[in-house]
Formats: C-alpha cells, sequence, structure tokens
C-alpha cells in the first residue's frame, strides 16, 4: 500500500513543482539592475566578440546574409560577430528577456526603438554611426530614428505599401483599371462581390498582426495621421471617417469574412490563392507571387481622398546597446553594413526596399521597384520615435479589429485608444 | 582507535548521489519561483528594464484588469469542459483497448501519436482544419449544405473549437492511465460477479468503476493540471481574436508581458504568482473533495 500513498505524494509534488516551474517559464524571470552604467566614453578595455540579435526576415536569406557578413566583419575587424537570428514571432519576448537578464546584446534589429532609447540603453549616432553613413540615409527615416534631437534608431531595410490587384477577377468583373478614389474602389470591390462565385472584393486585415498598417494606409489617404502637431490625433474627424468607412465595406460584405479577426498573413494567402481581388501589399508580397505564378496581379497606387496617392512606409531598426568596451566595434559594425554592396545586397535578398540615398539608385534599375520607389521619399510613417507610440500600436493591433465586428462602433474604438495613448505618454 | 561502521553514509556520499536532484530542483523549480516572485513585486519599463520596486501595484493592476473576469470565466470552462470530456471518453477508448481483437496492437500506437506529436504543431494542424475559406471540416460541411462555419473567428464557436483540440490531445495519456489501471483490477472479482449473474452494466457499475476510481483521482488531478496550464492549443487557435476576451489565465499572462498594450513583465508575474496559487487551491480542494487519502490508501 506504501506504493499507492508514494504516488499520491509524488502527484502533489509534481502540482506544485509543475504549477511554479510553467508559471515561472511563462511570467519571465529575472530582475537584472539597471545596465548601461559604463556610458559611451567610460570603455574600459576592448572587447573581443559582439552579439547581434537580428529579426528573421525569410528563412532562406536572413541567416545566410548575416553568417557571410560576419566573417567579413571578422576578418576586417579581429573581432567575433556572434549572430543570433529569432522569429518575429518571439524577437519581443527575446529582446525583454535579455534586457530583464542585465544581458542585452550589442546590436539588435527590431521594429521599435523609442523606449530603449528613452531608457538610456542605446548609443546615438554621434557615438557608433559614421558620418558617411548617417549622410546617406533618407531623411525620411533620419527623422523617425530620431528621439529627443539625436538619432539611435539606425534603419536597416525598409518597405511601402501599395495596392495590389487581380488582373484576372478585374477583367471577369469588368473592371478597366485599378481604382484612384475610395468612391471607385468602393464601387469595384461591390462588382467583384457581386460576381457571386465566391471571390472577394477586398482583403482587409484588421486582426491583431498588423491592423495598424492596414489602417495607416487607409487613414494617410483620407489626410488624416496617428499624430498632428505633437500631439496625439487617433480619434480625428478624418480618422473616424476612414475607420467609418472600413466598417461600410465590412458591412457590405464587400470584403472576406470577419476582416476585424483576419491576420495580415491570412489575408495575404487568400490573394495568392486567387480568390481576393484586391488587397494593400508590399515588396515581399510581389516575390512570393512571383515565385508561385499563380496569380496575374498589378500593382498600383493606393486609392486616396486626396489629389496624389499617399503610402505607408516602414522600416525597421538596427540599435546599438552601450556597453563597456564596445563602442569601437559597433561602430566597425555600421560602417560595414552602410556598405552599398553590404545593406544593399541584403535589401534585395530579403525583397524590400532601400533606406540610403546610395540605395535609391541602386535599385533604380529593377522596373518592379519603381511603383514603391518613386513613393519612398515621401512616404509616411507611425511615429516610432515616440516612446507611446510602442504601447499604442500594441493597443490598436489589439483593438481596432473590433470596430468592424458586429456591433463595432468605429468612433467608440478610436476615442478609446486616444485616451489610452494620452495617459500613456 | 574501535572502527565504527555505520550504515549512514557520510554528507558528502549522500550530497554526491542527492546533488544532481538538488540541482534539479533548486534550477528548474525553486530559482525561477523566487525570480517570478521578485519580478512581481518590480517596476518594469516596456524594454523589459527593472525600473525599482513596485509594492503591490502590479497584484492590484492585475485584479482591477477589466477583462479578468472574462478571463477566468474562460479558464473555468475551459477546465472542467476538457477535463469532464477527456476523462469520459479515455475511459471508453481504454475499455476497447484492454479488450482482445485483431490489430489492437496498430490501434494503440495510433492513439499514442496525438500526445506525441509537438502540441504547437498539433494547433496547427487544426488551423488548417477548421479555418474559413481552406478548413477541411468547412469543406466538408459546405458540400452538405451546412457551412461554412468561422469556427475561429466567431465569439460562439471559438471556445468549443479549442476544446476539442484539448480533448483529442488529453486523451492518449489518460487513455492509458485506465488501461493500467484496468488491467490491476483481479480476474477473480470478475469470475466471481459472473457466477453471481450479474450483468454486464453492473459488473461495471459495481466492479469496474470503483476499483478504477484510484486511477481516475490520479488522471482527473494531473489533467487539470496540465489543461489548466496548457498554452499553445489557446494561443495558436486563438491568435487571430483581439484583446483577451478568450485567453485563459495562461495566456492572458504571456499577453500581459509580450503582447498586449500593457506589455509589463512585473503585471504578468504577478498574474503567474496568481495562476500558481489558483492551481494549487483548486487541485487541494479536488482532492479534499474527493477524500484522496483514503481513496488511494
Amino acid at each position: 500500500m506504501t506504493s499507492r500513498h508514494t504516488t499520491a505524494a509524488r502527484a502533489l509534488a509534481l502540482t506544485v513543482a509543475t504549477g511554479l516551474a510553467l508559471a515561472a517559464c511563462g511570467g519571465g524571470t529575472g530582475a537584472g539592475t539597471t545596465p548601461g552604467a559604463g556610458g559611451a566614453g567610460a570603455a574600459t578595455g576592448k572587447v573581443s566578440k559582439i552579439k547581434l540579435v537580428a529579426a528573421e526576415y525569410s528563412k532562406d536569406n536572413t541567416a545566410a546574409f548575416w553568417k557571410k557578413f560576419a566573417e567579413t566583419y571578422k576578418a576586417k575587424t579581429g573581432v567575433d560577430l556572434e549572430v543570433q537570428i529569432v522569429s518575429w514571432d518571439t524577437i519581443d519576448q527575446t529582446s525583454s528577456t535579455m534586457i530583464q537578464n542585465n544581458n542585452a546584446p550589442d546590436i539588435l534589429n527590431l521594429n521599435a526603438y523609442a523606449s530603449y532609447a528613452k531608457d538610456g540603453l542605446l548609443y546615438s549616432a554621434d557615438e557608433v554611426l559614421p558620418a558617411s553613413a548617417k549622410s546617406d540615409l533618407l531623411d525620411a527615416f533620419v527623422k523617425s530614428g530620431t528621439y529627443n534631437g539625436k538619432l539611435y534608431g539606425f534603419p536597416d531595410l525598409s518597405s511601402a505599401r501599395a495596392f495590389f490587384y487581380n488582373k484576372a477577377i478585374f477583367a471577369k468583373a469588368g473592371i478597366s483599371a485599378p481604382p484612384r478614389t475610395w468612391a471607385e474602389f468602393e464601387t469595384d470591390a461591390k462588382k467583384i462581390r457581386d460576381l457571386g462565385d465566391g471571390s472577394i472584393g477586398y482583403g482587409l486585415p484588421l486582426g491583431p498582426e498588423e491592423s495598424q498598417g492596414e489602417f495607416s494606409m487607409w487613414l494617410f489617404n483620407n489626410g488624416g495621421n496617428w499624430k498632428e502637431n505633437g500631439a496625439w490625433a487617433i480619434n480625428s474627424p478624418k480618422n473616424v471617417e476612414t475607420l467609418q468607412f472600413l466598417r461600410k465595406l465590412t458591412d457590405e460584405k464587400v470584403t472576406q469574412n470577419n476582416p476585424g479577426k483576419t491576420n495580415r498573413a491570412d489575408a495575404f494567402n487568400l490573394f495568392k490563392s486567387g480568390k481576393v481581388g484586391m488587397v494593400v501589399g508590399f515588396s515581399p508580397l510581389a516575390g512570393q507571387l512571383d515565385q508561385e505564378k499563380k496569380v496575374d496581379y498589378g500593382v498600383a497606387p493606393m486609392p486616396t481622398q486626396l489629389a496624389q496617392p499617399q503610402t505607408f512606409g516602414v522600416t525597421d531598426y538596427l540599435m546599438a546597446f552601450k556597453k563597456d568596451g564596445n563602442q569601437e566595434a559597433v561602430k566597425a559594425f555600421y560602417d560595414l553594413y552602410y556598405q552599398k554592396d553590404q545593406v544593399n545586397e541584403f535589401i534585395k535578398a530579403e525583397g524590400f526596399l532601400p533606406v540610403t540615398k546610395s540605395g535609391l539608385q541602386f535599385f533604380a534599375t529593377d522596373p518592379k521597384l519603381k511603383v514603391y520607389l518613386d513613393t519612398l521619399p515621401n512616404a509616411h510613417l507611425t511615429p516610432t520615435d515616440d516612446p507611446g507610440w510602442d504601447k499604442v500600436k500594441l493597443a490598436v493591433q489589439q483593438n481596432l479589429g473590433s470596430a468592424v465586428g458586429s456591433g463595432g462602433d468605429p468612433k467608440a474604438v478610436l476615442d478609446a485608444l486616444q485616451k489610452q495613448a494620452q495617459s500613456g505618454s | 582507535m574501535p572502527r565504527a561502521r555505520s550504515d549512514r553514509a557520510s554528507l558528502g556520499s549522500a550530497l554526491l548521489w542527492l546533488g544532481p536532484s538538488l540541482l534539479l530542483i533548486f534550477g528548474v523549480v525553486l530559482y525561477p519561483a523566487v525570480e517570478l516572485v521578485r519580478a512581481s513585486f518590480s517596476r518594469f519599463s516596456i524594454t523589459g528594464l527593472r525600473l525599482g520596486d513596485a509594492g503591490t501595484r502590479n497584484y492590484q493592476a492585475v485584479l482591477e484588469h477589466p477583462l479578468l473576469g472574462t478571463v477566468l470565466r474562460n479558464t473555468l470552462v475551459w477546465v472542467v469542459a476538457v477535463v469532464t470530456l477527456t476523462l469520459v471518453l479515455s475511459l471508453g477508448v481504454a475499455q476497447f483497448l484492454t479488450k482482445d481483437f485483431w490489430g489492437r496492437k496498430v490501434v494503440r500506437w495510433a492513439v499514442i501519436v496525438p500526445w506525441a506529436a509537438s502540441l504547437v504543431i498539433t494547433a496547427k494542424t487544426f488551423v488548417m482544419i477548421y479555418d474559413y475559406y481552406y478548413g477541411t471540416l468547412n469543406l466538408l460541411l459546405s458540400k452538405l449544405g451546412l457551412g461554412p462555419v468561422d469556427f475561429l473567428g466567431s465569439s460562439t464557436w471559438i471556445l468549443p473549437s479549442m476544446v476539442l483540440v484539448g480533448v483529442f490531445v488529453s486523451i492518449p495519456f489518460t487513455a492509458y492511465v485506465f488501461v493500467a489501471g484496468l488491467h490491476a483490477i483481479p480476474q477473480e472479482v470478475y469470475e466471481a460477479a459472473h457466477v453471481d449473474g450479474a450483468s454486464p452494466f453492473q459488473t461495471w457499475w459495481r466492479i469496474t468503476l470503483p476499483l478504477l476510481r484510484p486511477a481516475v483521482l490520479v488522471a482527473a488531478v494531473l489533467n487539470i493540471i496540465y489543461v489548466f496550464n496548457s498554452f499553445p492549443i489557446i494561443y495558436v487557435l486563438n491568435d487571430r481574436n483581439p484583446g483577451f476576451t478568450h485567453d485563459t489565465t495562461i495566456t492572458f499572462m504571456y499577453k500581459l508581458a509580450f503582447k498586449s498594450a500593457e506589455k509589463d513583465v512585473g503585471m504578468s508575474a504577478a498574474a503567474g504568482v496568481f495562476n500558481v496559487v489558483l492551481i494549487l487551491l483548486v487541485v487541494l480542494v479536488y482532492l479534499r473533495f474527493t477524500r484522496w487519502r483514503e481513496q488511494t490508501r
């Protein structure tokens, strides 16, 4: 009978153990003390190795590029470059845990930087970015990478959205040219819906993955913005009007089922399978479509309410963490990365857009990229230079979709987001 | 000097034997737990940087969270539904697996598969089954004129859809616990029942089930813990739904730290401490309620 008894005891012990262990894993551990006390000038000795944590843009190219880059870097500087590639799904978790444990990488590749700059963790451009590299950066990205008057967020690559349409569906619905205005867009979407063969007029992804991106593209084309004159303007009349328009599209059933709960990847998949007439895409989507050769598509400027179509640009960042003795090695890293043959090869392989003036020339010969490159220098960006945006973005991702769900109220959703943004910053 | 040969091992050699387990317990259980509690009393920046002490603010923030009620209700439904269905279905599966029939070996192996597969992969597979446009289930329903149904996007269907997957992955382990339990029942008891003229149902109700009770208790306790702590199924199947409306306490805790607008490791740690306390309470109440000691002695 003792054996049964031990089973019971063991089960209980297991209860406690699994409970604690799982909770601990999930909750994240560590309570590191403030790193970066050393500061820029206080370098004591030099490091023989630096670490890069990079986001995985594609399975095929990201790791391959950084591996080769690390070899070139080592040959040039004698310093080892350790590369850790992390998927986009988990990179927030990885970076947060590293910083909690006082174990920040030397260079981190992420879609945000301002909160890190605010926490005093980063080198500014004056400290680690060679002047030649800085002057080569496109102005729009210098602006978005500048926090409190200093450049902290160094762009690694960029993308700009454009309007994708399925030529076969357009022909079937008797649409001769891509729509230029919202009214034309709505009419065309209805024509596609009325085909009655299951074709979807417009793929509208307002699910939590990237709803801020989709909404940005529309609101910039209605003359709206996230911030105006330095203050949050999330619930401005223009933005409310924009979200009401997206709600109207949903109600008219010209979009796919349940757009508030559709992630971007799912909307792209629908377009790639030829079910969707129109979608807002970017150059990597074009790359995939070209590879699969299944859908005959066209790329056009975004339908707009304004005189000129606007585009939404995105850039990710390579930020540098202040650690004792790493300043020179980090500077050498940027010096190499922003060489024309490095940064542009990376961008080319990943199918994105350049971040430098020389990069614009490098890609100018590619006719497929013309539609993006023409708009890139004037692209609108989200306010990544405001640390408050890092939280607002998450709030938008988690809440925007409810505005197009059943009983959702666009104005109420935007009012709530505005309130949250104002209280947070 | 008389050599005192004692049966007791020296402290050194005892530590040598115990060392690996002690290290494991300290490293994997105690240290993270201590760190979890420490983090729950700390104030963190969105970057993960510790800014200072938070007192009990993180705990208050969790308790005052507007969706905490929804999350707790989801957790209750999730655990009760999955565990109950798993136990009932596994009883049937176990009875089946202990019968002698041609191909039993193959069936036994097949039942193990969902257990052996990674939960994330299973969950992703079910996304492909449930999907509104491509889901195999919806293709079938559409052919029958019943579909498509938005299993993952509709508030009505998402929880039942997740429960089904939860049951699917919990059955193998539970069924095998029951198989072992059934094998432990002495054959003589059944012979006696047969001699006394008991009907098959009477035999099952009065002999099999009572004698299987210890196995049921163990399976129930372990399942409550596993299911309560289950992360991948809910996280993957629910990833298209914004907010916390369909989260359980475990995914709630994760989103608080990394995905939601709170993005606060301290608050998430506080939620984690609540989770541990909650599961301990639930299990203790359950054991008390079923009078564990008497049943398993």
